[in-house]
């Protein structure tokens, strides 16, 4: 009898050797009825190897209960039963029919001397009509597309009628429009009460459809919970080495993220961004992808380009809107020009609010400034601001934003 | 619904192969050097069988055909479903198409235990000893095998197939060692055995090998489902319930079993194990359920049609061996280049 105890699967203190080499480190997790857990981590995190310990074909130290029953004491037949995986590896060479393939899956429910039975076919036509396989019924496997295959091997996994279904890297052999839809049908499944867990490559998807993410990192969980709380800045470094920025994409409402190109070099590289009026925000956002330590400022409270310092998570001044830059912002404003390699001084409107950042880039020590057209259309001074922006166009670097990157160290 | 496929190929495909059968056994029967005609030989067995009374048979042939004839197309039928049905497993079990028996070590063992058996003399005193010898030899050698091929409770395929190349030149180099201390007449028993012959096979080798092989054949039979499982990968075979270190180590040891027991008393016959299984897979796919026991009766055609040709020329029979060799290299080689072209050998 299967007992129903929202427990699905408890692993505990885990550890998994090849050889001498600790592949999996004291794992220790537990899964729900009804929950989609997406494994996430690098290459070589130790995803594939924990589903293999979870389905028996690994056999590591600890503990391992599949609805509360030691998997060691379980044959491999009693596993069938209750765990089924879908192997990253889909290759097929020899031709069964696809029928014949997704009858495998009920192998654990049959005897040696049965033959399948009517509701065997049932079960297995059921499950290929679910991933939209049943038309190639009598196809020989070896015969179909990637996709294709991956999907008929998926009903096989349906047709084990399992409580947990372990999915690896299903997307690997995927074409794009199949990889989602084997995720809502992962998602569908959870819904109805059994448990996925899939090792994932695509970081938004196992967002998008899981609803527990799991994050390893050279065989340990480093993290584990619901997606926004895995997919952090801070977590994306430890586990991918990546410098990221990750957000709530305003339209879709879904978790993103954008990757900055790595490199370690220039993340000593001080570059502070003087703008406003939205004309920062381009460079800020190709400062962050390029890997510099950015500061910018002063922005005043409401202006977009605080919103994007904000979501790159950058060290910003502001000030109260319609008002002019006090001392004490003014010299926090000077002391980060000081302390930058470079200012890029943006190409933005000149009022008397922000005039003070002119006054400010004076102090660069080497100032780049970015011009698309001509100052005077956006001084709103009556001409004090040029004044000002003239003299510094004497000792700086002057470029369209355009070719900004030409000028960056 | 098109439901039960396998099982409705099965009950078209076997029976078409067992009448093939039937006839080629009635075929092998009345040729030789005296030829009894094909209806008078079909009655000669009928009425040896019981199901027919027919005094007026002349006894000449019936004695030719039961004490001389018969025990050799059975032996022959037996061990060529023996060792083809075997193929298909070790084919199976090991997903290459080259595998078979004989990478076992089981010829090379079965080898030994024959020369040992002859030289020391003790090969004519009954007609068991040497298949006794030659069975020991090839179970012992494959015990060996395995035993250097375990790691951690598993075999791995690789060094399997390595560690028999190793023991078996190691005791082909044995056997022949003892052969160079033997006399003329030892080492010419010795090859003629070799050569695989069905030559003066009684009733005593029908009755020592039909039981076993039969029996184990069924054995492997109950295991097709097993077999299909494992053609789509080790692991993928375990996530559905096999357990795939436990299956291969049991039929490996039947199919062990059922080789030594065949060429135990007619010699190791080459590419039996490698041709037919071939062929039956071509003709009827990949589903072990129907795939074995048509490459057991294909097996039985094939070694019987092959000792039907050996015993043709008028100058003299030559073994049955010879002619497996014979058609099996260069059908073996078409495979190969068929393979290069198609990339792909099923």
């Amino acid at each position: 009898m299967t007992s129903h105890a929202a427990v699905l699967l408890n692993i505990d203190g885990l550890n998994f050797y090849i050889d001498d080499v600790h592949i999996l480190k004291d794992i220790s997790l537990r899964a729900n009825r009804g929950e989609f857990i997406g494994l996430i981590g690098p290459n070589g995190a130790g995803k594939t190897t924990l589903l293999k310990c979870i389905n028996g074909i690994n056999k590591g130290t600890g503990r391992i209960e599949l609805d509360g029953i030691d998997i060691k004491s379980m044959s491999s037949r009693q596993i069938a039963a209750k765990a089924a995986m879908l192997h990253q590896d889909t290759t097929v060479t020899f031709p069964f029919t696809v029928m014949d393939i997704v009858l495998a899956g009920r192998y654990h429910k049959l005897g040696r001397f049965r033959h399948e039975g009517p509701e065997d076919y049932a079960a297995a036509r059921r499950c290929m009509e679910y991933t939209d396989t049943l038309k190639l019924e009598k196809r020989l496997i070896n015969t179909l597309s990637g996709g294709e295959r991956q999907r008929v091997l998926f009903a096989k996994v349906l047709a084990q009628e399992t409580d947990l279904i372990l999915l690896d890297e299903p997307s690997s052999s995927m074409d794009i429009a199949y990889e989602e839809q084997l995720f809502k049908y992962a998602s569908e499944l959870s819904h109805e009460g059994k448990t996925v867990i899939a090792a994932v490559h695509d970081l938004k998807t196992a967002a998008r459809y899981c609803s527990r993410l799991v994050m390893m990192k050279e065989g340990r969980i480093i993290a584990d919970g619901e997606p926004e709380a895995v997919i952090t800045r801070d977590n994306l470094r430890l586990s991918y080495g990546v410098e990221a920025l990750v957000y709530r994409n305003r339209i879709t409402g879904l978790i993103d993220f954008h990757i900055a190109e790595g490199n370690s070099d220039r993340r000593n590289v001080k570059i502070h961004v003087i703008g406003g009026g939205g004309s920062a925000s381009g460079v800020i956002r190709q400062l962050f992808e390029r890997g510099y330590s950015i500061t910018a400022g002063v922005f005043s409270h409401g202006d977009s380009d605080l919103g994007c310092a904000d979501v790159f998570g950058i060290k910003t001044l502001a000030c109260r809107p319609f008002s002019e830059i006090d001392d004490d912002v003014f010299r926090e404003n000077v002391d980060m020009i000081k302390a930058a390699d470079m200012t890029i001084l943006c190409d933005m409107p000149f009022g008397r609010q922000n005039l003070r950042n002119l006054e400010a880039a004076e102090y660069a020590s080497r100032l780049v400034i970015i011009e698309d057209g001509d100052p005077k259309d956006r001084d709103f001074t009556g001409g004090a601001a040029l004044d000002v922006y003239y003299g510094l166009r004497e000792k700086a670097v002057v470029v369209e934003s355009a070719r900004l990157h030409e000028v960056l160290p | 619904m098109n439901d039960y496929n396998v099982y409705k190929k099965m009950r078209t495909v076997l029976p078409l192969m067992l009448l093939l059968l039937l006839f080629t056994i009635i075929v092998a029967v009345a040729v030789g050097a005296v030829y009894v005609p094909l209806d008078r030989t079909f009655r000669i067995i009928l009425d040896n069988i019981g199901l027919i009374d027919d005094p007026a048979l002349p006894q000449e042939q019936v004695s030719i055909i039961c004490r001389v004839r018969l025990p050799r197309v059975l032996v022959s039928c037996i061990a060529g479903a023996a060792l083809s049905a075997c193929g298909t497993v070790m084919q199976g079990l090991f997903r290459n198409p080259m595998a078979d028996p004989g990478i076992l070590g089981v010829s090379s063992g079965a080898g030994l235990g024959a020369i040992i058996a002859i030289s020391l003399g003790i090969s004519a005193r009954s007609i068991y000893t040497l298949p006794l010898f030659a069975a020991i030899g090839a179970l012992g050698t494959v015990t060996l095998i395995y035993m250097l091929s375990l790691r951690k409770g598993r075999i791995s395929p690789l060094t399997l197939i390595l560690s028999g190349i190793a023991v078996s030149t190691f005791i082909g180099a044995v056997t022949q060692y003892i052969l160079i201390k033997s006399n003329t007449y030892e080492v010419r028993n010795f090859v003629f055995w070799t050569m695989g012959g069905l030559n003066g096979m009684m009733w005593e080798q029908v009755r020592l090998i039909t039981l076993p092989v039969l029996a184990l054949l069924a054995v492997l039979m109950m295991f097709s489902r097993d077999l299909n499982l494992l053609q789509l990968g080790e692991e993928e075979a375990q996530s559905m319930g096999l357990e795939p270190s436990k299956t291969r180590k049991l039929l490996l040891l039947i199919t062990s079993f059922i080789t030594a027991t065949a060429i135990s008393v007619c010699g190791p016959i080459s590419f039996v194990g490698l041709i037919v299984p071939h062929i039956m897979r071509l003709i009827i796919g990949p589903d072990h359920r129907i795939l074995i026991p048509a490459s057991a009766i294909g097996g039985a055609i094939f070694l019987t049609g092959c000792d039907i040709l050996g015993r043709l020329p008028a100058s003299g029979e030559i073994s049955v061996g010879i002619i497996t060799s014979i058609l099996g290299a260069p059908y073996f080689l078409y495979l190969l280049i068929r393979t290069r072209r198609d990339g792909e050998i099923f």
